[in-house]
């Protein structure tokens, strides 16, 4: 696995530090978090790439990562079979059954980025190195027509994908019941 | 910016009937459950019987409980027990005689911003179907001629 542990500042470490230390001397419970801890921190992709590590892969690439990683529950056109629906449902949201999925509905591509990461394969998640990511990524983007079959997809390239809801949110603005 | 993690761009956010979706939909509004009787549990026979029940909201605390054993038709405040905390469960509890026939146990909560919790068709009215998370509307419970209690939609 190819995680790197993220950048603390040092300063907020400190402050939360004394605080801890303080609690667990009266308390005898807990711990102050070592920075390998902490690192779990810069594990985090942001929309505008930020998090995003080295590496690089295409669909075409992808592709065989997907069939052979992930078809077996997302179905082979990653339309779903036992799991969720991952490409699809594009101008279904005003209907009256709504298809919510990746290519429907999500904002960010980058969010595929870091939600792979973290939890897919889904018995394995952790498995696959940041190519294979990138590549997998690379290849649901082709499955929605937003890159090309040899795009290379990296850090550079990946946040500037569009994703078509991009715009589809407006700010919670409940309560929109009752008094 | 926020990271747009998953679940907080497609789980905690909620799609209104124009296409348009609510980001992010992390509050929860005032909504209450009653945990004696309710669903599964059956009164052994007619008699004294104490409601008892749960509210919470995520916009404060619960400054009122009110109980109908007719489905809605009339409502009866229930006394608050301590402590009442915001974005805590809050107990209530309302004295009841079962007079052996069939009746629809409702609750609804009304938090100290003066928010009222909504019935189901409140909620649709204002939503459509295709919200998931956040479902607060009052929630009922039939009490059968056997003393059997089950889910119900009133
Ligand atoms: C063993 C079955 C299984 C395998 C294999 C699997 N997944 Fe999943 N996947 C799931 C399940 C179940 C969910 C829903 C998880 C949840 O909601 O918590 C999911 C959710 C997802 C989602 C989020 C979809 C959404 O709409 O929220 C993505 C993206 C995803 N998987 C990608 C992959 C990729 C890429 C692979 C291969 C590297 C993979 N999955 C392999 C079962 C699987």
């Amino acid at each position: 696995m190819s995680r790197r542990s993220g950048l603390i500042p040092a300063a907020l470490i400190v402050v939360a530090g004394a605080a801890i230390a303080a609690e667990s001397e009266r308390t005898g419970l807990g711990h102050q978090a070592t920075a390998e801890e902490l690192g779990a921190a810069g594990y985090t992709v942001f929309p505008d790439g930020k998090g995003l590590p080295q590496g690089q892969g295409t669909a075409r690439e992808g592709k065989a990562v997907y069939q052979q990683f992930c078809a077996a529950c997302h179905g082979r056109s990653a339309q779903g079979e036992d799991a969720a629906a991952l490409v699809g449902g594009r101008g279904s949201l005003t209907s009256e059954r709504p298809r919510k999925t990746v290519e429907s509905y999500w904002p960010y591509a980058t969010t595929l980025w870091d939600y792979i990461r973290r939890s897919m394969p889904y018995e394995s998640p952790g498995s696959l190195t940041n190519d294979e990511i990138y590549g997998v990524v690379a290849h649901f983007l082709d499955l929605m027509n937003l890159v090309g079959e040899d795009d290379v997809l990296d850090r550079e390239s990946l946040p500037k994908v569009e994703m078509p809801n991009r715009d589809g949110f407006v700010p919670d603005d409940r309560p929109d019941t009752g008094g | 910016m926020p990271s747009m993690a998953r679940d907080e761009t497609s789980k905690y956010t909620d799609l209104l009937p124009d296409g348009k979706a609510r980001q992010f939909t992390l509050v929860m509004d005032a909504k209450s459950v009653i945990t004696r009787p309710s669903g599964e549990q059956k009164l052994d026979r007619p008699g004294f019987c104490e409601i008892r029940g749960l509210a919470w909201s995520g916009r404060g605390a619960i400054s009122r409980v009110e109980v109908s054993t007719d489905g809605g038709g009339s409502w009866t405040d229930a006394e608050i027990e301590g402590p009442r905390y915001a974005k805590s469960f809050t107990r209530f509890r309302s004295p009841w005689r079962w007079d052996g026939r069939r009746h629809v146990l409702m609750s609804r909560a009304t938090d100290d911003t003066g928010y009222v919790q909504p019935t189901l068709a409140a909620l649709l009215e204002a939503r459509g179907r295709a919200t998931i998370y956040h479902n607060n509307r009052i929630k009922a419970w039939e009490v059968h001629e056997s003393g059997e209690v089950t889910n119900v939609e009133a």
